[in-house]
């Protein structure tokens, strides 16, 4: 409750006692007081709202006091009525919210004391409004990810016979440092099973690993990474990598878990990116701006730019969030989040509510950059209950506008039929409508008397039907209606009176609605149809009674019986209305394709937001990028700054952009990075072990005209990249963690992994590539099937291709540490649990690929040895040695044999290879 | 002869000389007892201490999805009787509905006081009112969200705005659990709506600490009994069957470690297999609740009501789960709460369906010494307001709602914080969503600005950087 007092006070506020004395209390007040002040106080009392005449946002402000005069007592600064008021000691009670807790009382109270001091002026014109008065130094600068590249050396080695390309000397120096030696080259089965799985997420055929076996050619190894790099499996895989850094889902996730229904499109653009090797910089280029690029011809649209902004359209989004624009610059936040993770490696989103941490970002740097976002449209409308999404179509506008405008024409036709119908039930029930009052009373006679209907109807002359709906309708419940309230609390002798009071207001609503009605008609019949207005809508907040009752009540005709008994005259008009708008519907044509994407927004003045609050707006943030990385500052003349941002990102001499990429690359790779946090390369981020190696292949990278598949032949190729897994104890002593990459690191097989390897085993993927695995566009009800994801063991797309919800990730992918969609992310967790135990052994889909592989195993090979072997291949890529293969068979008839009441020699096979996709081998890969 | 017990000498494989030293070594049989503990130090649930001595060691959280209304359940209002159809004497906050406010309306349900304590419940509840004595009643809280999915992230994660783990993912990261057979965190029918498994996720901690949901709120309990933890079934092979089956795959798997030195991942999902196994052996015992439990403990949930029946399973399920050392136990009654309109229809179907499975797990923990430390907490993700909107229903309410805790180390019988005398505000003692988090986890004995996660450069809490515990109402 408020209770905002007029009590007058005279100003007495000494004005020196504001001003801030020493740094230390300026530190006090910016620190504790001042988001104090922001968080329970300017929202009422502020430079623009100034409830009680106060504004809490300004020294000034502060200063002048409000309605209930100054603030501050210079004599008794206990007694002072900040002090009062918001320890609830006063009859005025503030903050109105509740009492503040004492911490935050203390805080005033110390801050009284000290004589309320208020460092500079206004919070608009504070300098630092919110930061910790950080700038940015020369030496911020020299941090080493803000360097800009530079071409190392390649680095001297003695034992330059293992070095087959730079990458090994890097490798080797340091290594030879440390008095290490590389592992020996991995074999050639367990080469070609890593790097079948690494480029693309399936493993070798049992014909790829004879074919590899069999090429003695020095270069054997080099033309399957040829080959590999030259399948559309590549894209498939390394897309799905880039699409855990774009937090790619299909879903808003958050609240209401809205649908994206075009998402797909960027999800096949990324696929089609890795594998047409898209340039690097041309990639980042369109995922930031695409839809401002020109198209490849004239005159056409730049459908694969729009679509490609999808990186940004495509975040976890509260779209429900009645906070609109809360809603608004949380959605800006996170596309800032994300392009600054994804593409720079740096936490910049930190810098919101106040100067980052750790690195060398503002407030104002952040509020730069938000104001590209902030004049960007994310939204059809974001002001409507729940905000509305954007689709954007992927047509010229003339064929967009022939789709609508056939659509509206449809449309219009509709609504023609519709209205007849109605104006025909408007004049049918209008003699009823004049007697509410008789109704009233009516009722009443029937649930307060115990008159039938019928008897009560016919001596008023009603009808029964809608008297049976008004009895229904005022019959009191449980429950109270405010608005008949007056009607059910009448006495008996007041009910004439009361129910001519609510026929009164009904008559007045009525006449207000038939003269609505009637302009709408005029309007509607002289309407181009293509442009008609929309009918109008009574409201039940506009008058609840007249809206129960004629509305949607007693005197309102059900939907289903809306075209019963229609007379012949107006039954024949429908029937060709319904001709015509079954013609107009089979003119529309089709609908253009759509895309989930970004456009360019109204303009919008950005300002830093102190403590992140949109409420305390402080000094201008003009467009700009974070000071630490650049001296040079865009200017943009029009539109939101993407395309100055895009080009920006995509510099050569962009001094994170190649380096993050090329982590990232070897990050997948090897399953660490040389800086092993890939999205943060600020100071909480690790330093590179290989700083050298880092920027050769960023140099090489961006020489190399940003082809990713350049820097994976350069990676792939190297003797590094070919070591085995095996450790030797002094490595393991000298290097436990490997960071010097004295061998390769065995990874576990990532959940796609898992489940695309297995379906390609047993021959069951579908290779189909693109295209959405889902129908129509919408969010079904709360808890039906269509709020979830649908499950990757029930579909045989590669997993990819299955649509995310966010709020509903499928069991297997939590299992298999997915990850959870939202924040972009280029290293996976790795969790060993039990639940993913018991997928293996107890799961449908393990049980099917295993019967499936044993099934054609023993069909395919009458001799037991021979199906032992094969399943080696299939399963684990290598042949068993002889000791394998008797231990196989033994199990396959001891288990026959001990279980034969029940079991088969089938069963045991089917055992046997549940047995092998079970194994360590399986999932780990050397 | 048997596989298991057959030794294996050759080789093919180029390997260090040390690890084929440890192959020949260990052919095919078992590695030593040593390298199995070795791999169960890595099980990021084996109990761990507290930060200081806890008051529960277990949470049972029956969540009221929808916001069910303070105003007509454990928050009377003499005002709004006397006030009733008066227009709201303040500004609106921000609220959820369109349309503007209505007038203020009545609690549509008579308080009376119960119990020694002569807390009022409203005849809403009058099976919980029984309980009374028992129960911390907290009429302060605070929120932030005006809409559910906001207002469930809140609740469960501290934010609506960034993704976080849930305070049962931060409860078992702390804690670990004291069945290994059995999940840290269970979730028993979640709603998938309202951010669905964000409200139980781990977000960035690891994945072993994600709530396993039991079913989903729109299922019935007849389908979720049949498997309720996925892939936990063996539905092909025996017991004796599938043992045998995973010695073999045992077996292969050492040989595969043995040969492959200084991989503790490889020994630690060599546990993890036996560790499912018996999970898959014990585990389905405790959800056997109809079969196991004597008919007067399913009388006493309303097991034999079919009103009652879906919640008072999950509310004996959440005991059974108790009783065995899981650490984290949510009951959800399904998105049912939100009465816009026809609040007194609706809220007194609502009540039905859960007042006597509540009272029954509260009596039942108590009879069998688990009340006191066990915390149960009866939370909404929002209260309603005191203005009518529609003429029969209310809005959201997060700026003043009740919620109530027992057992577990609170105070019994006692009603902390208030609002304003209509009921919209918390007023006195207020309890922020990260107040309350903070209180949770200081009853389980932890310090909540201790408890912390290095993600992203920097250390994250359950309660970010705000929270208070509310000592007033630790007992």
């Amino acid at each position: 409750m408020h209770r905002i007092l007029p009590i007058l006070f005279t100003l007495s506020l000494c004005t020196s006692a504001i001003r801030a004395q020493k740094p230390e209390q300026a530190e006090f007040f910016e620190k504790k007081v001042r988001p104090l002040l922001v968080s329970n106080c300017q929202a009422c009392h502020n430079a623009k709202v100034k409830t009680s005449g106060l504004d809490l946002s300004s020294a000034a402000g502060f200063q002048q006091g409000g309605g209930s005069g100054s603030l501050v007592s210079k004599d008794d600064p206990k007694t002072s009525l900040l002090l009062q008021v918001t320890s609830y000691e006063a009859r005025l009670k503030m903050p109105p919210t509740g009492k503040l807790k004492d911490e935050d009382q203390t805080t005033l109270r110390t801050w009284v004391e000290m004589g309320a001091p208020w460092p500079g002026g206004s919070a608009a014109a504070a300098p630092k409004p919110s930061g910790t008065g950080k700038h940015v130094t020369e030496a911020d600068r020299q941090f080493w990810s803000f360097r800009p590249v530079t071409r190392p050396e390649v680095a001297a080695v003695k034992d330059m016979g293992w070095a087959k390309n730079p990458v090994d000397r890097f490798i080797l120096a340091r290594l030879e440092e440390k008095g290490l030696k590389p592992a020996p080259p991995a074999d050639k089965p367990a080469l070609l099973r890593r790097v079948t799985f690494d480029l693309t997420g399936l493993s070798p055929s049992e014909k790829e690993i004879s074919d590899f076996l069999a090429d003695q050619s020095p270069d054997a190894y080099a033309k399957v990474v040829d080959r590999l790099l030259a399948s559309p499996r590549y894209g498939e895989k390394w897309g799905r990598n880039w699409l855990d850094v774009a937090r790619y889902a299909d879903s808003t996730g958050n609240d209401e878990d809205h649908r994206y229904p075009y998402a797909w499109r960027y999800r096949d653009y990324v696929v089609g990116a890795f594998n047409s090797d898209m340039p690097y910089n041309q990639f980042v280029r369109e995922q930031i701006a695409g839809d401002l690029l020109p198209a490849s011809h004239p005159g056409e649209i730049n459908r694969r730019g729009i679509v490609a902004t999808g990186f940004l359209a495509l975040g976890a989004k509260a779209i429900a969030q009645q906070d609109k624009k809360k809603m608004l610059y949380d959605v800006y936040d996170e596309q800032l989040d994300v392009t600054s993770r994804a593409i720079m490696g740096v936490t910049l989103a930190c810098a919101r509510c106040h100067d980052h941490k750790f690195d060398p970002f503002l407030t104002r740097d952040y509020y730069s950059l938000i104001n590209i976002f902030a004049n960007t449209k994310d939204f059809k409308d974001p002001d409507t209950h729940v905000s509305q999404l954007l689709s954007t179509p992927l047509a010229p506008k003339a064929e967009v506008d022939r789709y609508l405008a056939a659509g509206k024409r449809a449309e219009a036709k509709q609504l023609e039929m519709e209205d007849l119908v109605d104006q025909h039930l408007e004049r049918a029930v209008a003699p009823e409508v004049a007697k509410v009052a008789d109704y009233m009373l009516a009722a009443r006679r029937v649930y307060a008397d115990n008159v039938s209907v019928s008897a009560a109807a016919s001596d008023k002359g009603l009808n029964e039907a809608i008297l049976e709906k008004w009895v229904k309708y005022l019959k009191p419940r449980g429950e109270s209606r405010v608005h008949l309230d007056k009607w059910q609390q009448a006495a008996a002798a007041q009910a004439p009176q009361i129910a001519g009071e609510y026929k009164a207001d009904f008559d007045q609503q009525l006449a207000g609605w038939q003269v609505k009605l009637a302009e709408w008609r005029t309007k509607f019949r002289s309407a181009d149809p293509e442009h008609f207005p929309a009918k109008p809508k009574f409201e039940a907040s506009d008058d609840r009674f007249f809206f129960e009752t004629y509305i949607a009540g007693p005197f309102a005709t059900e939907k289903k019986d809306r075209d019963k008994n229609l007379p012949p005259d107006l039954q024949a008009k429908i029937e060709a209305l319904k001709k015509e708008h079954e013609q107009l519907k089979a003119a529309i044509p089709p609908e253009p394709d759509m895309a989930c994407a970004v456009q360019e927004g109204d303009p919008v003045e950005q300002k830093v937001f102190v403590r992140g609050d949109y409420n305390s707006p402080g000094e201008p943030a003009p467009k700009a990028f974070p000071v630490v990385m650049t001296r040079e500052q865009p200017s943009v003349s029009h539109g939101s700054g993407r395309l100055e941002l895009a080009n920006w990102l995509s510099r050569p001499d962009h001094p994170l952009t190649a380096r993050v990429m090329v982590n990232r690359i070897w990050n997948w790779h090897f399953g660490e990075g040389i800086v092993r946090t890939p999205d943060n390369f600020g100071k909480m981020g690790e330093r590179p072990t290989h700083p050298e190696l880092l920027d050769y292949l960023a140099s090489e990278f961006v020489n190399g005209g940003w082809s990713v598949k350049k820097i994976h032949r350069l990676i792939l190729l190297s003797n590094a990249y070919q070591m085995s897994s095996d450790v030797t104890d002094t490595a393991q002593q000298a290097d436990p963690e490997n960071r010097l990459f004295s061998r390769f690191p065995r990874r576990r097989l990532t959940v796609e992994e898992i489940r695309d390897g297995l379906l390609a085993m047993d021959g069951s993927l579908d290779y189909t590539m693109g295209g959405t695995l889902q129908s129509g566009t919408g969010t079904d009800g709360e808890n039906s099937e269509a709020r979830l994801s649908i499950r990757p063991e029930t579909v045989k797309r590669r997993m990819v291709y299955l649509p995310l919800r966010r709020a509903n990730l499928p069991t297997l992918l939590n299992l298999f540490d997915f990850g959870d969609a939202t924040t972009a992310s280029g290293k996976r967790a790795l969790t060993t649990v039990a639940p993913q135990a018991l997928f293996m052994m107890n799961s449908e889909f393990i049980s099917e690929r295993s019967k499936n592989v044993a099934d054609e195993v023993t069909k395919t090979n009458s001799d037991p040895g021979a199906r032992v072997r094969t399943l080696y291949m299939r399963v684990l890529n290598r042949q068993p040695d002889a000791s394998e293969v008797d231990n196989a068979l033994s199990y396959v008839s001891s288990f026959a044999q001990k279980f034969a009441a029940k079991r088969t020699e089938s069963d045991a096979w089917f055992s046997l290879a549940r047995v092998l996709i079970a194994s360590n081998e399986f999932i780990y890969v050397d | 002869m048997d596989p298991i017990t057959k030794s294996f000498h050759t080789t093919q494989r180029p390997v260090s000389r040390r690890a084929a030293l440890r192959a020949a070594a260990c052919g095919f049989g078992y590695l030593g007892l040593a390298d199995l503990l070795s791999a169960a130090t890595e099980n990021p649930l084996a109990p761990k201490a507290p930060h200081f001595t806890p008051r529960a060691k277990r949470v049972i959280f029956l969540f009221i999805h929808g916001g069910p209304s303070h105003l007509d359940t454990f928050d009377p209002k003499p005002r709004l009787f006397r006030d009733h159809g008066k227009p709201l004497p303040i500004k609106r906050p921000l609220a959820f509905a369109d349309e503007p406010a209505g007038p203020l309306m009545k609690p549509l349900w008579e308080f009376k006081p119960h119990g020694e304590s002569g807390i009022p419940v409203s005849s809403l509840f009058p099976n919980v009112a029984t309980c009374v004595d028992d129960m911390c009643i907290i009429r302060s809280m605070v929120g932030e969200g005006v809409d559910h999915g906001a207002a469930l992230l809140q609740t469960f994660t501290g934010t609506s705005t960034f993704v976080r783990p849930s305070m049962g993912a931060w409860t078992v990261y702390g804690l670990g659990t004291e069945n290994g057979n059995l999940p840290g965190f269970i979730t028993i029918k979640p709603a998938l709506s309202h951010g669905g498994a964000k409200n139980w996720s781990s977000a960035f901690l690891p994945g072993a600490y994600q709530g396993t949901a039991i079913g989903n709120a729109g299922m019935k309990v007849d389908d979720v009994k049949g498997e309720p933890i996925e892939y936990l079934l063996q539905k092909r092979f025996s017991p004796d069957e599938q043992r045998y089956e995973l010695d073999m795959l045992q077996n292969i798997n050492r040989r595969h470690a043995a040969m492959r030195a200084h991989d503790p991942q490889l020994e630690a999902r060599i546990e993890s297999f036996e560790l499912a196994f018996r999970m898959q052996t014990q585990a389905p015992e405790a959800f056997r609740v109809e079969q196991a439990e004597s008919d007067a403990t399913k009388k006493l949930y309303g097991l034999d009501d079919p009103t009652t029946r879906d919640f008072g399973w999950q509310c004996l399920l959440a005991r059974r789960l108790a009783e065995r050392g899981v650490r984290y136990i949510q009951c959800t009654h399904s998105y049912k709460w939100d009465q816009h309109s026809d609040l007194f229809d609706k809220h007194t179907e609502n009540a039905k369906e859960v007042d006597k499975p509540i009272a029954g797990l509260l009596k039942d923990l108590k009879a069998r010494g688990l009340l006191k430390d066990t915390l149960v907490i009866w939370a909404g993700e929002f209260g309603r307001t005191p203005v009518s909107q529609g003429g029969n229903g209310r809005d959201h309410n997060p700026y003043g709602y009740t919620i109530w805790m027992a057992g577990g180390g609170v105070k019994p019988g006692f009603v902390y914080g208030a609002t304003d005398d209509i009921g919209y505000y918390a007023t006195e003692d207020r309890m922020h969503i990260h107040d309350f988090h903070a209180t949770v986890l200081h009853l389980l004995g932890l310090n909540h600005e201790k408890l912390t996660y290095r993600y992203s450069g920097r250390d994250f809490r359950l309660t970010d950087v705000a929270g208070v515990v509310a000592q007033k109402i630790i007992a």
